[in-house]
């Protein structure tokens, strides 16, 4: 094939991609914000149930019957707490599912889609929020988008170093960003370390984190390494190394989602246009203050600047008298330092659970490559990027499908620029 | 000590279901995918981690063509489009990436697969892939309608009754769908075997070694690869349309990434690179599995083991802890499985 020829192929292939995507986009949307969903069993839609909406304060905010393709939906006035009921009549052998509620409680907190469901036996009854876009919800998906963005780079600056001092790609380091949330949960319950203790139970399970780099260094990869196992086998072993402790946690932590006693569910502040819960402000100071000690401390520090020039060669560093392997261990410590520190920030904003790992893996791969593998700077970049990216399109897109936004920018990035943003280029493949 | 462990422990029962489950559909699947794996990673050195994003293409083509009733709803013409479907994912995973560092591809094939699995979530194709509920329908599941029933009833050749002896029983359905994917496994390997055999197989093995030497002959490598990857891809896809022929319905929780890792195991059991590796691996990893799994239950219950260290709930985890173990130690200690060379499965792609 011609290179022309592959050109309009790759071009052919991206418009089929993109095609693909236009039927999630949301068209045409109302100037108000609606519960709306669908009352159905399987694909038999189910016509005149009544739902009814009331608020917090048991007031019904609106009442509606589902119509001939068992669609309804409920204009809500304000944010807040709602309760969804689904009053009935159902046809003959459907009921609500035993154990399930015929209502469901929604907490509206943030200006994004959302959708929840009543469990019927052989139904589904879906709920969705859609909310019109206006200037100053998209000032908040953005705000919401900066704070993700600045997680995803805390926790993906560990595995940009790793890469580049070793050139090993760590799938573990998503569990490692997991084990950081989950240690510090369990200190705060077991140690009773809630509260204004709770900064306590961080560094705590921060320190934690980075022994655990310690050990996997030392006990699992410097060994390997010297072994000469190649970056692919010890890929493998990464891997291997993460259900290892993804499911560790399954046992031994529980599968039920927690959340940090000591930040439970916050009403918001107003900061101008910008709505937040408290506590999204400390994180996202938090972030930001220990990214830019991050930079100082490579830029700055003599650690820093041999973890730096290991990175650009190990070879001539090295006969520079810089003590490569102690380097390494310092990289593994610090990256799974900051990657537990990420763990809990995240875990503050979500739920603290077994799955994160496995739920976070993809969007840090996404912001290492697009930033650059190997580049502490480009984790930085590619995380906000892609939590800008992510957040923003749920103004648009379903909310589950902000991951696939994500991933759509990794596939992007890879196909026209492979470096990434701040990488430098080489020949590849 | 020894003979009161034994006494709790049923024996029977445990090699019992442990052979059953390793001559199973299950192991014949977890063979026909780790098939197309070896052509991917074993034979051609790509880092192939979204091999579950071909077992949906084939699986979902299959289902939404038969559920869909598109030209007259034939189950065969739905296999058709399955295997077409995973010839476009290999198009769509290779002509970008197939140009980038072992490890980016590795990377970008997680990433696709993800991305068809989220996409057939979506509550916005309902109509189309079922959404999170899957395929066939609730209300085609609630009146036994699935695709599966064409195979295992109308093409089933087989009386009914049940065959074999000891543990080892299969009803005529179960025996029908095994004998068709322990067939496909052997046709597969063939293909393989005689692939490997041609000048085709000897390019394939050269680009794996050394791929600029390989350019330096006047090979077309990437050409190659793409070919290798369609082939692989329609092998995979294969494996993903018998799972769902036997389970009788597709949905996306069976295509999460830790399937993908399931097959990187059984091959890399068995031996990477070797033609009879994926077999061997399918069948004993499903021996290990479900024997390890079965021995603990049956220390849990009879008390052998203390509830703070593993409660009988959590032993589905367990399985997944030893793929992790397995992975990782034999990718340390022996690369080459229980079949490979040792000197063919020292990859080192770059």
């Amino acid at each position: 094939m011609t290179r022309r020829v592959k050109g309009i192929l790759i071009l052919a292939l991206a418009a089929f991609c993109a095609s693909l995507a236009f039927p999630f986009v949301a068209s045409a949307l109302d100037n108000d914000v609606v519960f709306r969903g669908t009352v159905r069993v399987g694909r038999e839609v189910i016509p005149e149930v009544t739902i009814t909406v009331v608020d917090a304060a048991g007031q019904e905010v609106g009442s509606t019957e589902t119509g001939e393709d068992g669609k309804w939906e409920i204009p809500i006035p304000s944010l807040g707490e709602f309760t969804v009921q689904l009053i009935g009549p159902l046809p003959d052998g459907i009921t609500v599912k035993d154990g399930a509620s015929s209502e469901v409680t929604v907490i509206v907190e943030e200006w994004r889609k959302k959708s929840v469901g009543f469990q019927l036996t052989g139904a589904d009854a879906s709920t969705i929020l859609e909310i019109p876009p206006t200037w100053e919800r998209l000032l908040n998906r953005m705000i919401s988008g900066l704070k993700v963005g600045l997680l995803v780079a805390l926790a993906s600056i560990g595995l940009s170093l790793i890469f580049g001092v070793t050139g090993l790609v760590n799938f573990a380091h998503s569990e490692m960003v997991a084990f950081g949330a989950v240690t510090a949960l369990v200190l705060e319950s077991s140690m009773g370390l809630s509260g204004g203790l709770f900064p306590i139970a961080v560094v705590l399970a921060v320190i934690i984190g980075g022994f655990l780099g310690l050990f996997l260094e030392k006990g699992v990869f410097g060994p390997l390494r010297r072994k000469k196992m190649t970056n692919i086998s010890l890929m493998v072993v990464s891997i291997g190394l993460a259900f290892l402790m993804r499911y560790l946690m399954l046992i031994y932590h529980g599968a039920e989602p927690k959340t940090y006693e000591s930040f439970k569910i916050q009403s918001g502040v107003s900061f101008g246009p910008i709505e937040l819960p408290p506590k999204d402000y400390y994180i996202i100071a938090i972030s930001f203050v220990t990214l830019v000690t991050v930079g100082v401390l490579l830029q700055r520090t003599k650690l820093g600047t041999s973890m730096r020039a290991v990175s650009d060669n190990p070879a001539l560093a090295e006969s520079s008298g810089i003590d490569v392997n102690k380097t390494i261990m310092w990289v593994w410590i610090f990256g799974s330092t900051l990657a537990s520190l990420g763990g809990i920030m995240i875990g503050l904003t979500q739920v603290v659970e077994w799955q994160m790992g496995e739920k976070i893996l993809l969007l840090i791969f996404a912001a290492v490559t697009l930033g650059g593998l190997g580049t502490a700077y480009g984790a930085m970049v590619g995380g906000l990027a892609i939590g800008l990216a992510s957040e923003t399109s749920t103004f648009w897109l379903d909310n589950d499908l902000k991951f696939l936004t994500a991933l759509v920018v990794l596939i992007v990035i890879l196909l026209v620029r492979p470096q990434g943003i701040l990488g430098v280029r080489e020949r590849l493949g | 000590m020894v003979l009161n462990l034994l006494a709790g422990i049923d024996i029977s029962k445990l090699l019992g279901l442990a052979l059953r489950t390793s001559i199973g559909v299950q192991a014949a699947t977890f063979a026909l995918a780790a098939v197309g794996l070896n052509l991917h990673y074993g034979y051609t050195g790509l880092l192939n981690f979204g091999v579950v994003a071909f077992m949906a293409a084939g699986a979902y083509g299959m289902a939404i063509f038969f559920t869909q009733g598109w030209l007259g709803g034939s189950l065969l013409l739905g296999i058709a489009a399955g295997l077409v479907f995973a010839i476009g994912i290999a198009l769509s995973i290779g002509l970008p990436s197939l140009r980038l560092r072992a490890d980016y591809l590795a990377i970008t094939t997680i990433a696709i697969a993800e991305v068809l699995r989220i996409s057939f979530r979506s509550q916005r194709l309902l109509d189309l892939t079922g959404g999170p509920f899957g395929l066939p329908s609730i209300e085609d599941r609630n009146a036994n309608v699935s695709f599966a029933d064409v195979v295992t009833i109308d093409w089933n050749p087989i009386n009914d009754g049940a065959y074999g002896f000891w543990r080892l029983r299969f009803d005529e359905q179960t025996l029908w769908v095994m004998i068709l994917g322990w067939t496909m496994v052997m046709l597969t390997t063939l293909l393989i075997w005689g692939l490997m055999r041609s000048p085709w197989g000897r390019v394939i093995k050269a680009i794996r070694e050394d791929e600029d030497a390989a350019r330096a002959l006047g090979k077309n490598v990437f050409s190659y690869k793409l070919q290798s990857l369609i082939i692989g891809g329609m092998i995979v896809a294969l494996a993903g349309i018998t799972r769902s022929l036997n389970t009788g319905f597709v949905e996306t929780q069976q295509f999460k990434p830790q399937t993908t890792f399931f097959i990187w195991t059984v091959l890399i059991l068995g031996g990477a690179a070797s033609v009879w590796g994926p077999v061997i691996g399918a069948i004993t990893f499903w021996f290990i599995i479900v024997f390890v799994e079965e021995l603990l239950r049956q220390m849990v219950d009879s008390g052998w083991i203390p509830e703070a260290i593993l409660e009988s709930n959590d032993i589905a985890s367990v399985r997944m802890i030893m793929m992790g173990i397995m992975l990782a130690v034999l990718m340390i200690w022996r690369p080459q499985g229980l079949v490979g060379k040792k000197e063919e499965a020292q990859i080192d792609v770059r």
